[in-house]
């Protein structure tokens, strides 16, 4: 678990990111590093409801799951990627630029791939 | 209400508010709104509604439920308001609460808003076009030339109060024309030109108006002819900015035809409503790629909302099929689905630039 929670500090440091979270696909929390303001239920929840309905509507056209959803809106930027069971939520400042941290993401998200099926 | 009762209630709605993630159908979405509202939740109803409709467009049962929720909303708007006049009356509040009133279709309590606004601000001529504006809906509707005379007393008395009012002026020459007092129409309408000079509309509207046949002045009786006729004089001129409009959707197809045209893309859409515009490899109405960026838009623009972080207006999904991205400006979206050989950058910018036009065509 400690792995899991490194990882998630280690994408806390990135510029301009505001918060990250490890959290299950019925929204429960299983790890955070969230800046103050920012709830970590309301952060589960939402990012279940985006990636379940995105990959409902994905299933039933055939088109497979969803693998990473990147959302910009004018007060702050999210990326979510799958992990299995589990999703990884990256909250970023408007003003950082998510794609320069892909590389960081994928890297995080492949330790905690790792520390989850080891645990 | 009770301790227990309450924890009962909440209960029901944890359960249904996961039976509405897990299996989402209308019905469930339809149960939670309906306990919603039973706890005069109206805003909360109201989004259940709207998440649902996200995922069942089509569901009349959904629609009936955003409905009773806006109804409800409308009818708290009300007593806020109505509330606020009393503490501390304005006419803006009084606009506000008449025009509530109006979407609510609640003639008695608009009429008794209208009286006291006029009261309380005897120089004010906004509660007299709101009246003939309730009027004129009245008449529109049923032809009955009560509705008539008093939509054209009410407007009258506006005009007569504030000259300068655009709105009311224009109400009154089109009611009158379309009843057949065609020159006495004109002299309205030759105020607003005399108003504002440069206004296409006006100026296509009173042309229109001056090709049409005058029937007299008497307003009384015109009314009485629409009523026993069943039919008005003359139909309506909508000037619509036709060229413009046509125009604004050439643009939006050219540019839908270069995004496709773009490497590594394969389809690309742009919806506003219930209408689209497509290219690319899309078989039919049908094709999920087009139910996905409707999906993906209203659920990133719910997680953004309630995040608090603004209006979703570009996201991009990535999987089997490759990446779809969307882009989103007021009701105008724009999406494109591509393979991984596209420049996601490129694609979105263009994208951009069509939700964008799109959206001054709408303003323009």
């Amino acid at each position: 678990m400690s792995k899991i929670h490194d990882a998630v500090g280690d994408l806390r440091r990135l510029p301009g990111v505001k918060g990250v979270a490890v959290v299950t696909s019925d929204g429960l929390v299983a790890a955070t590093s969230l800046e103050e303001g920012l709830s970590a239920d309301v952060v589960a929840g939402l990012s279940s409801y985006l990636m379940m309905t995105t990959n409902k509507s994905l299933a039933e056209g055939g088109l497979g799951g969803c693998a990473r959803l990147s959302l910009h809106a004018t007060h702050g930027k999210a990326i979510l990627v799958d992990l299995t069971d589990s999703y990884l939520v990256v909250m970023f400042d408007q003003f950082a630029d998510p794609m320069s941290a892909h590389k960081e993401i994928d890297e995080a998200a492949q330790r905690i791939r790792r520390a989850s099926r080891l645990s | 209400m009770h301790l227990i009762q309450r924890m009962k209630i909440w209960k029901e709605l944890r359960r249904l508010e996961q039976r509405a993630r897990e299996q989402p159908a209308p019905t469930t979405f339809v149960d939670l709104g309906q306990v919603y509202i039973n706890l005069d939740e109206h805003d909360k109803a109201h989004r259940v509604a709207e998440d649902g409709l996200a995922l069942f467009p089509k569901s009349p049962e959904l629609r009936q439920l955003l409905e009773c929720a806006r109804r409800g909303l409308r009818h708290k708007r009300a007593a806020e308001l109505r509330a606020k006049a009393v503490r501390s009356p304005d006419p803006a509040v009084y606009r506000e609460l008449a025009q509530v009133l109006v979407e609510l279709g609640d003639s008695a309590a608009l009429h008794q808003t209208c009286q006291e606004w006029g009261v309380r601000f005897p120089d004010d001529a906004g509660c007299w076009l709101v009246l003939g504006q309730a009027r004129l809906v009245n008449f529109y509707r049923d032809l009955a030339a009560r509705e008539g005379q008093e939509a054209v007393r009410c407007l009258e008395r506006a005009v007569q109060m504030a000259p300068e009012d655009v709105q009311a002026r224009r109400m009154l020459g089109e009611v009158l024309y379309r009843i057949g007092a065609v020159r006495v129409a004109q002299q309205h309408l030759t105020h607003l030109v005399a108003f504002d000079a440069t206004d296409a509309e006006v100026d296509a509207l009173l042309r229109h108006v001056a090709s049409l046949a005058d029937h007299g002045d008497d307003v009384e009786a015109l009314l009485d002819e629409v009523e026993s006729q069943g039919s008005l004089r003359h139909a309506s001129f909508t000037a619509t900015p036709r060229t413009a409009g046509d125009e604004g959707m050439a643009r939006v197809r050219d540019g839908l035809a270069h995004v496709a045209d773009l490497p590594g893309v394969q389809k690309a859409t742009f919806i506003r409503g219930s209408k689209a515009l497509v290219k690319g490899a899309i078989r039919d109405g049908k094709d999920p790629f087009l139910r996905v960026a409707r999906v993906v838009a209203k659920a990133a623009h719910r997680f953004a909302r309630r995040l608090d972080i603004g209006t979703a207006n570009k996201s991009v999904v990535e999987g089997p099929f490759g990446h779809i991205c969307v882009c989103v400006y007021g009701e105008a979206l724009a999406a494109a689905q591509c393979t991984d050989a596209a420049d996601l950058s490129k694609v979105m910018a263009e994208l951009q630039e069509i939700v964008a036009g799109a959206l001054h065509v709408v303003e323009g």
